[in-house]
């Protein structure tokens, strides 16, 4: 019983600091406020103020319901050995319905693949800048403001929880859309995520357009144009070539109609490696009936008729009692 | 703080340090028993090594598996190394287990059998052999690459059977182990 306590003690003390020591392995992407994706960030009592740089960079003017692109980018990185740093795209800072759908926008994507306000980006040994680019589309008419912040652990061990934002929002007007404005129709939802390999077909559903023209580049990369078809009457498809590789391809449409000439703002595409999915319930499963198996198949292939283990097991370490 | 990250390879360290030292002693103690190379006189010894380390491995085990799955990236169990490391880990705990038990109801007598001594010390190996190929997989899963990559072995197969084949397996193996025991108390 002693023996069990102080096992039962010791092992309690190494599982003490690992379950202590908050998300080292991020929360993951999601819709958060302010420093709340992750508890102890947002203590003011615990967190440190990070030194990375956070600007946000968002079109002065919007128009209402239509898609604009608004980037988080962040320089002199810092981050924890495992490289993981965790962005936000807010409409202000008080930790409180602070999200931008509090606002009224919607996000339609985000550069690292999903349709979230908070991402964690994986920053390479020796990268010192990342920027995370929304698409959204934009709330009712207004001024509105946008903000950007980070949070992420450090490199020393110290396992303090680092904070940033940026010092100055950036503003937006949102205007009334122009009665002929070329532009998307409110219900074309961009593709963000595909496999590597893979085509992807783009339709366009638009209004008040008589013509597209399609450009998409990798990011950093040239501008490559693409044929875009007519459809139907306000609709158009084009295609998006393969990648070899999982990559952020970028897209946009400069539309031409009898308003004043309209691009969209760049659309990010990220393919991934197809993703590998199991029913889990099964594998645990089979994994109990394994362990059960192998150890009910090896003590019958052990088995054996009574015998005389006297003599052995009066001196026998393992089996003290002589247990039988 | 000590991360998840870190507490996995000391916790991983002493699972497949106390196996290997298990393994060897059990080949050790397989050579005693069948009196190879004069070692008859250091069966006791080979014997009581083997046990206990593979007791410490088994106990190291589940810190391993716990701390494993905190430092793992993502959620729940989503690469088809990660699956055949559980089944793996699943089959070594269960043979480990079973060799155990074996010598803790059969005492010394397991190595004066001629099939016990040999399954014994075969079954002890085996459950050494699958902890080093599962710990293999942990290697190739973080890093790309493992010693045992040179057997070329399917690790990116993922062996499933249907849910209603592994409840008949635990209700046999349940079966099995009840009738050993009423066998016992027989």
């Amino acid at each position: 019983m002693k023996r069990q306590t102080v096992l039962l003690v010791v092992l309690a003390l190494l599982m003490t600091p690992a379950l202590g020591s908050a998300n080292p392995n991020g929360v993951g992407e999601g819709t958060f406020d302010a420093q709340c994706g992750g508890a102890c960030h947002g203590d003011a009592d615990m967190n440190a103020s990070s030194m990375s740089v956070v600007t946000v960079l968002a079109p002065s003017v919007a128009y209402e319901g239509l898609l604009t692109s608004v980037s988080v980018s962040v320089s002199s990185i810092e981050t924890t050995t495992s490289g993981l740093l965790g962005i936000f795209l807010l409409s202000d800072l008080s930790g409180a319905e602070d999200t931008p759908a509090d606002d009224g926008w919607t996000i339609v994507s985000n550069s690292e693949g999903g349709t979230e306000n908070y991402v964690e980006a994986l920053i390479e040994a020796g990268q010192t800048e990342h920027t995370v680019t929304w698409t959204l589309r934009a709330p009712t008419e207004g001024n509105y403001a946008l903000q950007g912040a980070i949070h992420h652990g450090s490199q020393d061990g110290s396992g303090a929880p680092f904070f940033g934002a940026s010092l100055e929002p950036s503003l937006v007007e949102v205007r009334p859309v122009p009665e002929d404005l070329p532009r998307l129709a409110t219900s074309f939802e961009p593709p963000t995520q595909r496999s590597v390999g893979e085509t992807t077909t783009v339709e366009l559903v638009t209004e008040f357009v008589d013509d597209v023209s399609v450009e998409w580049r990798l990011v950093g990369g040239e501008h490559q144009p693409v044929t875009a078809s007519k459809t139907g009457e306000a609709t158009w498809t084009f295609d998006l070539p393969p990648s070899l590789q999982p990559v952020v391809l970028e897209w946009r449409v400069h539309l031409t109609g009898e308003g004043p000439e309209q691009t969209t703002p760049w659309f990010q595409l990220r393919s991934q490696e197809p993703t590998w999915t199991v029913d889990e319930p099964t594998a645990y499963l089979q994994s109990v009936a394994m362990l059960l198996a192998f150890m009910a198949a090896f003590m019958s292939l052990q088995r054996r008729g009574p015998r005389d283990a006297e003599n052995h097991t009066k001196t026998d370490a393992f089996n003290p009692g002589g247990e039988e | 703080m000590v991360s998840a990250g870190t507490l996995h390879v000391v916790s991983t360290e002493l699972t497949v340090g106390s196996f290997a030292m298990a393994g060897a002693a059990f080949l050790l103690a397989g050579f005693a028993s069948h009196d190879l190379f004069g070692m008859r006189r250091h069966l006791n010894l080979a014997d009581n090594v083997a046990h206990f380390a593979l007791v410490f491995g088994l106990l190291a085990m589940p810190m391993a598996i716990i701390t494993g799955i905190q430092a793992s990236p993502g959620e729940g169990v989503d690469h088809p190394l990660l699956i055949n490391k559980m089944l793996l880990a699943s089959a070594a705990f269960g043979l480990a287990f079973g060799v155990l038990l074996t010598r803790r109801w059969q005492g010394m007598e397991v190595w004066s059998d001629h099939w016990g001594r040999r399954w014994q010390a075969l079954g002890g190996m085996a459950a050494v052999g699958l902890v080093l190929t599962t710990a293999s997989i942990g290697g190739t899963f973080t890093r790309g690459e493992s010693l045992l990559d040179m057997f070329n072995l399917p690790y990116e197969h993922v062996p499933l059977m249907p849910m209603w084949l592994s409840g008949l397996v635990i209700v046999v193996a349940v079966t099995q182990f009840a009738m050993m025991r009423q066998n016992r108390t027989a």
